[in-house]
């Protein structure tokens, strides 16, 4: 256990001496403020439109560091042979994968913390006060952190079997299908053929759903989440994110590493 | 030492070289925005809003909002252009509220929008119907859109029973104000009154989210305050025709007879004067709209 916690804590701040990083950030929280704008060039939407903005900045900012740091998370081990040496230790493959994972979901987390912190410094600023409502994007924001948490584990799981960039395109790409998952389902039930019908409504269960923590346009209007459903999408992210360290884990046994 | 030298002096040379270029290229831009004329008719790649909403990965708010702001700033294009033309209103509206189904404000504002009388509107009532009851679809609960359906059935389609069911059935969802069911009985009643009209647009005003709206508004209520000046002042003129067994050539006439106690002046502050038929009309300055009045 703390042999992963140290891998954890070592890539966390592998992590955050990336100036990618800090590049990223930057933007997010531009972004944020950007939303004062669009709020003052439209008419009537000025909370709605700063609320919308300053979430996708925090979903699209996050997901580019998750997929652009979580692609490279093995593949520089190995390419710069440190692999080699933490492996030489009393550390076992699997602990080497888990740690990582957490490292970086650790990585993410803590940026989603400063990007939260200065979207309701400005939603603060902008309101006056805050108030029962104001809670919404923070649920939605847990739901881009569990969204975050299965992107990493897709980079990673990517990341011991290609090159980085290979890992970016099929980890950009299972996104987009994960978001799509909903029109999988309607068009395996449009199906003619079976086969074809089952293949698809097979995929839209199979496949992680990332459209299902898409929670930022009733955020912007003030609804919260049922707690129920807070429980059942924390299930789902826990359990996919187990089954896709799980298979990276398979994956990094059988790697000939020589 | 050489090097420095040369190091400062290219570092000099980039700096003027940034100042310059950066200069020349905004110059040269706003002289490409007075050449060319600039497209005014928004682009649209993707037509369905439930396409958009699929491609938006979840982002589909934001996508919203950004064409909500370009359906008010293609309004406002088109009202200053004064051609009366708004052929892609309707669309840009529809695509908003399909990608976020609950921006209310869209269907609110985007059905005054709609339903004004050109050249201040589309002057498509019907299209801000459809867009109301796609919100109410969508909003059930939400007793402002009855509201907005009543008054687009009162104000622009002149249909006072539909526009009364609409206030009713209004007044009865969750947190209606107290006034939806005195305004549904009201036009129930005697639809068509200026008091109906002036309640309606007094509510239009007070909610007004920006300046054009509120003016609008002020423009309305203006012209039924004239209209009903103008009704009271033609009341009198024929009292003093019967009383004087003569017409009044001008208000001063009323004023001298007692009649009134001073000019009457319009909301544009501008002074009724009595037309050459006798009745009471208003002044060649005023800026006060009539027809705006029914």
């Amino acid at each position: 256990m703390s042999r992963i916690a140290a891998i954890a804590v070592h890539t966390f701040k592998e992590s955050v001496r990336e100036k990618v990083l800090y590049n990223l950030v930057v933007f997010a929280f531009l972004m944020i403020g950007a939303g004062l704008i669009l709020g003052t060039v439209s008419v009537g939407i000025n909370e709605i439109a700063f609320v919308n903005l300053g979430l996708s900045a925090i979903s699209v900012f996050g997901l580019l560091i998750a997929v652009f740091i979580g692609i490279s998370l093995v593949w520089k081990e190995m390419e710069r042979r440190t692999l080699y040496n933490v492996l030489s230790k009393p550390v076992a493959r699997a602990e080497f994968i888990i740690g990582k994972f957490f490292g970086l979901v650790l990585t993410l987390a803590v940026n989603t913390a400063i990007m939260t912190a200065g979207f309701y410094l400005v939603l603060w600023y902008e309101k006056g006060r805050l108030a029962a409502p104001d809670l919404a994007p923070l649920e939605a924001i847990y739901f881009i952190l569990l969204q975050l948490t299965l992107v990493v584990g897709v980079a990673l799981l990517f990341s011991t079997t290609s090159s980085p960039a290979l890992s970016a395109v099929f980890t950009l790409s299972l996104y987009v299908i994960g978001n799509l998952l909903d029109d999988l389902r309607v068009l395996g039930e449009q199906a003619g053929s079976g086969g074809l019908r089952g293949l698809l409504r097979l995929l839209s269960v199979v496949l992680p759903d990332f459209g299902a923590f898409s929670d930022i346009a009733p955020a912007a209007h003030g609804e919260l989440v049922p707690g129920g459903r807070i429980f059942t999408h924390s299930l789902y992210a826990v359990l996919y994110a187990t089954v896709l360290v799980s298979a990276t884990i398979l994956i990094f046994e059988r790697k000939d590493l020589r | 030492m050489s090097s420095e030298i040369v190091q400062a002096a290219s570092r000099r040379a980039a700096a003027i070289a940034l100042i310059i270029g950066f200069t020349a290229s905004v110059a040269v831009r706003v002289h490409l925005d007075r050449e060319v004329k600039r497209q005014t008719t928004p682009v649209m790649y993707v037509t369905s809003g439930e396409t958009l909403r699929r491609l938006s990965f979840g982002y589909q708010g934001l996508l919203a909002d950004l064409y909500w702001t370009r359906a008010v700033q293609y309004f406002g294009r088109q009202k200053l252009s004064g051609t009366g033309d708004f052929g892609e209103l309707g669309q840009l509206l529809r695509i908003t509220t399909e990608l976020d189904p609950h921006l209310l404000i869209a269907y609110r504002f985007g059905a005054i929008f709609l339903a004004e009388k050109p050249p201040a509107g589309a002057g498509s009532p019907d299209e801000a119907l459809a867009l109301i009851r796609r919100g109410i679809a969508a909003n059930p609960s939400y007793w402002r859109l009855w509201q907005d359906l009543g008054f687009i059935y009162y104000w622009d389609l002149k249909d006072y029973a539909q526009a009364a069911r609409a206030f009713e059935t209004g007044s009865r969802q969750p947190g209606a104000d107290l006034w939806m069911k005195t305004l549904a009985a009201s036009v129930a009643a005697e639809g068509g009154e200026f008091e109906t009209s002036r309640l309606l647009w007094s509510e239009v005003y007070s909610q007004a989210a920006n300046e054009s709206i509120r003016r609008s508004a002020e423009e309305h209520l203006a012209a039924i305050k004239a209209a009903e000046d103008i009704e009271q002042l033609n009341r009198l003129l024929a009292e003093f025709a019967q009383r004087e067994k003569r017409p009044a050539v001008s208000m001063e006439d009323l004023v001298r007879a007692g009649v009134l106690s001073g000019q009457p002046v319009d909301p544009s502050g501008v002074r009724y004067q009595v037309g050459p038929d006798g009745q009471a009309v208003l002044g060649p300055r005023s800026r006060i709209d009539l027809r705006l009045a029914h």
